[in-house]
């Protein structure tokens, strides 16, 4: 293939009409409380684990809402639950995660 | 004595030798199969232990105190345990008794083993000795003593708060077949053997019971029936026996000597942890202790109910009853048999598969114990202390005003101790942060590692391999440093209720050093239930399901049970508890070590070491 | 002789009440717990948008209701209905007779050191909102050091917050804090000032501007992240830690001195009180208004009215606007039309 010097990359907008959002749906089912989210980023500022992986519930929950793959973010959770200790809308962040391995099976 | 019946035998015998033989061979047959289902370093382990006089002594007493004298009973409650054992006890010596009257009169007769069970029926007295009549005082005592205890039963099923119970379990249906055939058996054998006195002899209950009968009745025609009655109660009940909680009775012979020769359940479904779930008596003393059962819809959440969802196979209530569950270990410390609820559920959700494949090979071992300038003895917060900032503060301060050269390894923070992971079931994935955690606190070079969080100090204790790190709870370390001397103490009159961990009591078996410690430097004041009761806090991480609401009326409950005690404020031990209760509490709570650092003073010479 | 009528509370709703019910010829008898009038504005600096001194505010109200009746460090025992009204019985042993009743209780402040990993009264630095306050009305406080080089302001400490018991918003936090990091950063020039927020609610007259002043003018640093965890460094400076959600990342700061911004919560005393004399109570915990649109001032029961913030959070000018308006809806009541 000839090199031009650029690439064709994927667009650098959300398309809301096309982020499938089904694992979302199924998540919120599960996890209703997962809605109730304001992204104040507390889980993310306590997380054990972000300074390692760059984990954030906040980041899983946004990114379920606009389709995209959100493994990445959990691979270093030790699911130790300090962010549901300081999730100020009281979200079971914990059960959040357990339920949405659950999806990936 | 001589035989009545020359044959030996009476068609009566049948229903009973029939049940008898079918769960004879039932429980044979899941003796092997579980024996089978352990895996073989636990079999030998097992084996082992069946050989070694220390254990086999220690299984005889304990086979002894739990399943027949029912001791934990009578501590919990006089009226329960006198109806259990007597009930078991007096069962128990009838059956002994009745194999001694075969010997000593009939030894010939021996082999048949309905034998001794209907002796009555098929002997004539001929002459009275002192031996046959002391015997059959016997037999009557112990038959009272049972019938004492089926009279209680009954009571306690219309009135179970008489003894110490606000709820029992609901009886299912096999459970109640197994009850009513129970109750029928002792007062259908006291008929049976009261319409035969006359002919093979009796005594304080019997004999006067059947010259009553003979003057009204005048003949011997209701002998055989009542016989046959008895026998097929009996052959009923044996039958029911495996389907119903009266399982419980060959299973808990199961359980102590595999509890004690140090067995741990290993699947949830299969081997130590089938005999656990068979061992349950559904008696439903955990109902009232389960934190969870002050919410309504939560009663059927608890341990009695998910044996009986084990046994029936109903996945979906098995998944809830195993999320909800708090793990706080009341209802295994309460249990008569230590049915062992949260090791059971831990296993039950570690059955489920985890999408979500965590790599902790990124974690950078420099994280930790970078704040790492300071001596051979290391601090470790843990996570959740850095919610709760008074602990490590007081903690540290503490070793300072002790003179101790300490680091603490997670100031900036550290991972996981695991034990959150271990409790959801993630044991792989546990073990896997273990190692890794292990791995940084080596590289601290730390001789002696404090820990305060007691969530950390069961899993370190449990699951750690730290061969040349003496790894100590604060209250201990703390407790040996004002013994020698090198923190002094002032005692001030405000009174603290100590709220139990439970992960450090009925966790780490820490009960008396935390009020020891305390009572060094404050008045104490017991909660209501204490100790090996105390009630969970309701923030605890064992929980996977239960949402922030549900547990507000736990931690409220949990709460009263302290003001109970009309203490000024409340101490406790854990980051989890002291921030769950701060949420609804009335008065100060603060952690121990927080307590003790305002009554503690620099011991002078330790300030010119430093 | 004119006619009693009995104010629950001497803040600002209170005593702008007492001073309306004056003017219309009534005997207003104010009972106030503390020893002083002026509730928790008396303890404030300086109020926005006009940054007035609220001592002013304070002393002009108390010399308009000098012929009021004031009761100070006097509680309420009891209120017991008659057929016609209350009869309100005060722990001096006086009980007044009147056709109504003024509740102005007003709010809470929320106890910061119930939010225990923001470390107040743990750590050396951390004050709140209000203690900034006292400070800039001269009273000393060793917590705030003479240099310091940064300083953080976190909104809604007990606001929003379901596990501090609050899930509502407190309104004024986000004001408050851009009006104090504007103040402080006019006595330290030098110190970098961080708010933490969620949302920034500015909503009221000239607020917007503040929020621009404070960005132009101050350089005061936005930061959108909740602090969650508050530590200490070896070197006793603070280290909070929050997400910068903006760019996605977990973020610490050291920092010299920490406000927390506690928020307006319910009296749980109140409620209790009131539940006796079957008021109804809200769910959030302050006292019930008839409805939220029409009947703010008034309660479920007739003869009883609200002014302040013992319904709800308010700002002072909204306080001050329903203690008119509950006057007049008292005199309208006594009048009986």
């Amino acid at each position: 293939m000839m090199d031009f010097g650029f690439k064709l990359s994927k667009s650098a907008t959300i398309d809301l009409d096309r982020a499938g959002t089904e694992r979302y749906e199924k998540l919120c089912a599960l996890s209703p409380d997962a809605r109730t989210c304001m992204a104040c980023g507390s889980c993310s500022a306590t997380c054990t684990a972000a300074s390692f992986s760059g984990m954030s519930v906040r980041k899983v929950i946004l990114g379920l809402q606009r389709g995209q793959d959100v493994r990445p973010l959990l691979s270093a959770c030790m699911l130790c639950g300090k962010c549901t200790l300081v999730c100020p809308r009281g979200i079971n962040t914990r059960r959040l995660i357990l339920n949405l391995s659950k999806s990936y099976d | 004595m001589i035989d009545r019946i020359p044959s030996g035998f009476h068609p009566f015998v049948l229903p009973f030798l029939a049940g008898m033989i079918f769960v004879l061979s039932y429980c044979v047959y899941g003796i092997i199969k579980i024996l089978v289902q352990l895996p073989g370093e636990d079999r030998r382990r097992f084996y082992l232990s069946l050989v070694t006089p220390k254990t086999v002594l220690k299984n005889i007493r304990d086979i002894f105190c739990d399943c027949l004298f029912h001791v934990k009973l009578w501590k919990r409650n006089r009226l329960l345990g006198y109806m259990h054992s007597s009930i078991a006890f007096g069962w128990f010596m009838l059956i002994v008794l009745g194999h001694v009257e075969v010997i000593l009169f009939l030894p010939h007769r021996i082999r048949l083993f309905y034998y001794p069970i209907f002796f009555n029926y098929f002997v004539a007295e001929t002459d009275s000795t002192i031996q046959g009549s002391l015997l059959f005082f016997l037999m009557d005592f112990f038959l009272l003593v049972v019938l004492s205890g089926i009279v209680l039963a009954m009571v306690k099923r219309v009135r179970s708060r008489l003894f110490g119970m606000r709820r029992t379990a609901r009886p299912s249906l096999t459970n109640q077949i197994g009850l009513y055939c129970l109750w029928a058996i002792f007062p259908l054998r006291l008929l049976a053997e009261s319409f035969t006195a006359h002919i093979s002899g009796g005594s304080f209950l019997t004999v006067p019971a059947n010259w009553v009968f003979r003057q009204f009745l005048g003949n011997d025609l209701n002998m055989l029936p009542t016989w046959w009655a008895y026998s097929i109660v009996l052959g009923v009940f044996m039958v029911v026996l495996p389907f119903s909680r009266y399982m419980h009775i060959p299973a808990e012979m199961m359980l102590i000597p595999m509890r004690n020769a140090g067995l741990k359940i290993r699947n949830a479904r299969k081997g130590f942890a089938r005999v656990q779930v068979y061992s349950c008596p559904n008696c439903g003393v955990c109902i009232d202790a389960c934190p969870m059962s002050v919410n309504k819809a939560n009663i059927k959440d608890c341990t009695v109910y998910l044996t009986r969802q084990l046994r029936r196979g109903n996945e979906r209530r098995i998944t809830e009853i195993s999320d909800k569950c708090l793990l706080c270990g009341k209802c295994q410390a309460v249990c008569q048999v230590g049915v062992d609820g949260p090791g059971i559920r831990i296993l039950n959700r570690a059955e489920r598969n985890y999408a979500l494949k965590p790599d902790y090979s990124s974690i950078d071992g420099t994280a930790i114990g970078r704040a790492s300038a300071g001596g051979r003895v290391a601090y470790y917060g843990g996570c959740m202390t850095q919610l709760v900032p008074s602990i490590g503060r007081s903690v540290t301060s503490l070793l300072e005003k002790a003179g101790i050269d300490y680091r603490w390894i997670d100031r900036d923070g550290g991972i996981c101790c695991g034990r959150p992971m271990w409790t959801a079931g993630r044991l792989k994935e546990a073990e896997e942060i273990v190692r890794k955690n292990e791995e940084l606190i080596r590289a601290t070079g730390a001789v002696t590692l404090v820990v305060s969080c007691p969530i950390c100090y069961r899993m370190f204790r449990e699951s750690y391999h730290l061969p040349d790190i003496e790894v100590v709870h604060y209250v201990p370390y703390i407790q040996a440093l004002i013994a020698e001397g090198k923190l002094q103490v002032e005692h001030d009159d405000i009174c603290y209720a100590y709220h139990d961990p439970c992960e450090l009591g009925r966790g780490c078996q820490l009960y008396e050093e935390p009020r020891q410690l305390l009572s060094q430097v404050v008045r104490l004041s017991e909660a209501e239930k204490n100790r090996a009761e105390s009630v969970c806090c309701g923030g605890s991480l064992g929980s996977l399901s239960l949402s922030f609401a549900q547990r507000e009326n736990m931690t409220r409950a949990a709460l009263e049970n302290l003001y109970h005690s009309k203490a000024d404020a409340i101490a406790t031990a854990c980051p989890l508890c002291q921030a769950t209760f701060s949420r609804y509490a009335d008065r100060p709570v603060r952690d121990i070590a927080e307590i003790v650092d305002l009554h503690a003073k620099a011991n002078k010479q330790n300030k010119q070491a430093i | 002789m004119k006619e009693n009528v009995v104010i629950i509370g001497g803040g600002i709703a209170g005593m702008e009440a007492a001073r309306q019910l004056l003017l219309l010829g009534y005997t207003p008898i104010i009972v106030e717990k503390k020893d002083h009038l002026g509730g928790h504005v008396a303890r404030w600096h300086k109020l926005f948008p006009d940054m007035a001194p609220a001592g002013d505010l304070v002393r002009r109200l108390s010399e308009a209701i000098s012929e009021a009746n004031i009761f100070l460090e006097t509680r309420i025992t009891s209120i017991n209905r008659l057929s016609n009204g209350y009869v309100v019985m005060l722990s001096n042993g006086v009980s007044i007779p009147c056709r109504a009743v003024l509740g102005a209780s007003g709010f809470r402040l929320f106890d910061a050191s119930k939010k225990e990993e923001y470390g107040y009264g743990v750590y050396n630095h951390v004050i709140t909102n209000s203690d900034l306050e006292a400070w800039f009305n001269g009273a000393e406080d060793p917590r705030i050091v003479a240099d310091p080089k940064a300083v953080g302001f976190v909104h809604c400490v007990g606001s929003r917050d379901l596990k501090a018991g609050n899930s509502q918003c407190s309104k004024v936090c986000c004001m408050t804090a851009v009006k104090q990091a504007i103040e402080l950063k006019e006595r330290f020039p030098d110190a970098r000032i961080y708010c933490f927020y969620m949302d920034l609610r500015l909503f009221g007259k000239k607020y917007e501007d503040f929020y621009i002043n404070a960005q132009q003018e101050y350089g005061i640093q936005f930061i959108r992240g909740r602090v969650s965890e508050v530590g200490e460094t070896a070197e006793e400076r603070l280290q909070v830690k929050a997400e910068d959600t903006l760019s996605g990342k977990p973020l610490k700061v050291q920092l010299d001195l920490l406000v927390l911004m506690s928020g307006m919560v319910c009296n749980p005393e109140v409620a209790e009180f009131a539940r006796t004399i079957r008021l109804d109570v809200d769910s959030d915990g302050f006292l019930k208004s008839l409805d939220n649109v029409g009947g703010i001032n008034r309660s479920n029961q007739p003869g009883f009215f609200y002014a302040g913030a013992c319904t709800g959070t308010k700002t002072v000018p909204e306080t001050l606007a329903e203690a008119r308006a509950a006057a007049l809806d008292i005199h309208r009541y006594l009048l009986g039309k």
